[in-house]
């Protein structure tokens, strides 16, 4: 479920639990690169964010590396930090890159603005949507179980959303191609990482599966996943997250009974290395596309430039692109998880995603 | 002196439990909800009965959990739901078939353990508990299996050993909710109110009241102990709030024997006749949940020693643990 009840302390509190992050060109402003950043899966109508969080969202200026097929990140970083009241109703505060806080009303559609910066936070419905329940089974009976029509377990649900509309060449570092990482973090003199995300389905459909893990096949390892710098992963677990990776994609690569992934003489798979770089890269120099997630990483792989903006936009169907990735290199039909669309699309215009849905509508 | 760390608002953590059972309870009422998904919400509903102190909540995850076993039978996550709220009303021979059973069909050997842990030291076999609980902590030395052993080194006695393991379990707690803490404090206070040394569980209830202002156990307790520090008018105002809004007994009993001691009868009469027609209510529907508050109640302000005597047997043979067997005799003594 993308990154929802993504490991055990995620699912302990749910007000630290990043279920997804999005990048993508503004689609009305080839000068704005928007962020996403949404928490709080299955959201009731009254949740609030926590006063004792720090939700953050961090970029930094990316190109191909000189080997073709891995990213080079820099070093700067531009960083976006949230926080809210503990009194209601809610007052939220962003600190931009530049040291300057835009204060904002939780809930407030038109959000704030300052410096090249709008922001929006509060509840909207989850954009996300797949058939969990098919995506277990498949790994459980080891057989694609997705069903023509699926069953959308997150279908009528909330999240707690934060959005950034950011004028980017002014208020970013570097550009135009950028790695985004959502974190979230203990508040205090000693901000402690709890959270983070890049890319979506890393943590669960990934990750989770012990199954097939020779090395670790009693290790949950989300929670020490969580709590690695997306830009400077340690030593210490690399080796364990590398074998997961590889065990479970070769997993997912057979499932259509050949490989289209063949495995390096180390057994390393060639996804393993992109994917433990786990940030979204989006290019905000390119115009907006609805369908571009992983197509940068893809031109890489293939060794052409990349044509689109990457990143993720709220309404692609994301599963639909990643099983099709992982089972057959997109070298063979879409594979379908049999759920098309979520209760109601996000928009074009700020804050672009849906408001959120009546308690009831899950029910439906 | 520990470092306070920054836990979400306890007012805003209570609103997001809510939010939790808000979202879920309409897809579960619709019978649309997956075993997962009704477990998930019986845990919560469970959580926040024991918070606010709502005897109804408790109710209401049992009949989900009996509904989810109903529906799949052999399904680990469903019994274990059942064994944990069929134990939360003291049924603990049936919790622990549940637990047996759950393992039977997939629940991991380690989460069995730490279930069949919590039920052997409410039966008051603190050894064997023990021994689990320290298998745990050892094998993952992390927060849940420190905070595990304080309440279970709290009953059997061992002051200093509960407190080490309650600096570890703070050391080690990394998240920002409020509720796992404040129920360690309040574990914590638990003991020194059972010890007698009523400025430390004072202090430590008044940890739990900071963390989660809406705990009403703690608060409940608080007020206890004020009373019998002296401070009889607060604990009065607190009980007097928690007794009228609340459908646990415990505080209108609290109420009633404090008011009592303080010789306004008439007052403490009509909180004693609410207490009083409750504890039958809920005796009557389960009498091994209740025995043990109201064996309690019936000795002190209650005044029916009788009745308290029939109720501290049955205790006795439901959990038979020091503290059962301590009302057992004071309720011996009374109907002697």
């Amino acid at each position: 479920m993308s990154d929802h009840i993504s490991g055990p302390r995620a699912i302990a509190d749910p007000v630290i639990d990043i279920t997804d992050v999005y990048a993508f060109p503004c689609p009305d402003s080839a000068q704005h690169l928007v962020l996403v950043m949404n928490v709080f899966p299955y959201a009731g109508p009254s949740a609030l964010f926590s006063d004792a969080v720090i939700y953050r969202l961090r970029l930094r200026s990316v190109s191909t590396a000189p080997d073709g097929h891995s990213f080079a990140v820099a070093a700067a970083e531009s960083v976006f930090d949230f926080t809210f009241s503990g009194t209601q109703p809610q007052e939220g505060r962003c600190t931009l890159p530049s040291g300057d806080v835009i204060t904002f009303g939780v809930n407030e559609q038109s959000g704030a603005s300052r410096r090249g910066v709008q922001v929006f936070a509060g509840q909207r419905s989850d954009p996300f949507f797949l058939d969990g329940p098919m995506a277990e089974k498949t790994i459980a009976t080891r057989k694609l179980a997705f069903k023509e029509t699926g069953s959308d377990r997150l279908y009528g649900k909330n999240v707690l959303g934060m959005v950034l509309r950011i004028e980017w060449a002014t208020v970013l570092k570097g550009g135009p191609m950028f790695a985004v990482v959502g974190e979230t973090l203990s508040a205090g003199k000693k901000p402690v990482r709890l959270e983070r995300v890049g890319r979506p389905e890393i943590k669960n459909i990934t990750l989770s599966a012990k199954i097939f893990d020779t090395v670790n096949r009693d290790l949950e390892i989300r929670d020490i996943y969580n709590e690695e710098d997306a830009f400077n992963i340690s030593k210490n677990y690399a080796g364990a997250y590398r074998a997961r990776l590889n065990a479970n994609l070769a997993f997912f690569d057979g499932l259509d009974g050949k490989v289209d992934w063949p495995l390096d003489h180390e057994g390393n798979h060639p996804l393993t290395g992109l994917l433990l770089a786990d940030f979204l890269v989006v290019d905000a120099s390119k115009p907006f596309s609805e369908t571009s997630y992983f197509e940068i990483e893809q031109a890489m792989l293939e060794g052409r430039v990349h044509s689109t903006c990457g990143g993720r936009w709220l309404n692609e169907d994301l599963v639909d692109t990643l099983l099709t990735l992982y089972v057959n290199a997109g070298k063979g039909p879409r594979i379908r998880d049999g759920v098309d669309a979520p209760i109601a699309w996000s928009s074009k215009v700020f804050p672009y995603m849906a408001p959120p849905n009546r308690a009831e509508a899950a029910a439906s | 002196m520990m470092e306070e760390r920054p836990l979400t608002d306890g007012t805003i953590a209570l609103r997001n439990l809510d939010a939790q059972i808000d979202a879920f309870e309409p897809e579960v009422r619709a019978g649309h909800a997956s075993v997962e998904t009704r477990a998930g919400l019986t845990e919560l509903i469970s959580l926040r009965g024991l918070i606010v102190g709502r005897i109804a909540d408790y109710e209401k995850a049992e009949e989900i959990a009996e509904q989810i076993v109903r529906d799949a039978p052999m399904d680990a996550t469903a019994l274990l739901a059942r064994a944990r709220t069929r134990g939360g009303f003291h049924r603990f021979n049936d919790a622990l078939a549940d637990v047996d059973q759950a393992e039977r069909f997939g629940l991991e050997t380690e989460a069995a353990n730490g279930e069949r842990a919590a039920i052997l030291q409410a039966i008051g076999r603190y050894d064997e508990s023990l021994a689990l609980r320290e298998e745990a902590a050892a094998r993952r030395p992390n927060f849940e299996n420190s905070a595990a052993l304080v309440s279970l080194h709290a009953d059997r006695g061992e002051i200093e050993r509960a407190e080490r393991s309650y600096q570890e379990s703070c050391s080690r707690y990394r998240g920002v909710s409020p509720f796992p803490l404040a129920l360690l404090d309040f574990q914590l206070g638990l003991m020194w109110m059972n010890a007698g040394r009523l400025d430390d569980a004072r202090r430590s209830f008044k940890a739990a009241c900071r963390r989660v202002p809406g705990y009403a156990q703690a608060q409940g307790h608080l007020a206890e102990v004020e009373a019998e520090l002296g401070e009889i008018d607060s604990a009065i105002s607190c009980l007097q709030l928690l007794a009228a809004s609340s459908d646990d007994p415990d505080y209108a009993a609290q109420l009633a024997r404090i008011l009592a001691e303080d010789g306004r009868d008439d007052e403490s009469r009509r909180w004693r006749q609410v207490a009083a027609a409750r504890y039958d209510e809920l005796i009557a529907g389960r009498p091994e949940a209740f025995a043990d508050h109201a064996a309690e109640f019936w000795l002190a302000a209650g005044g029916d020693p009788e009745k308290a005597l029939r109720l501290a047997r049955l205790n006795v043979e439901v959990r038979n643990t020091p503290r059962a067997r301590g009302l057992l005799a004071q309720a011996v003594a009374a109907s002697a």
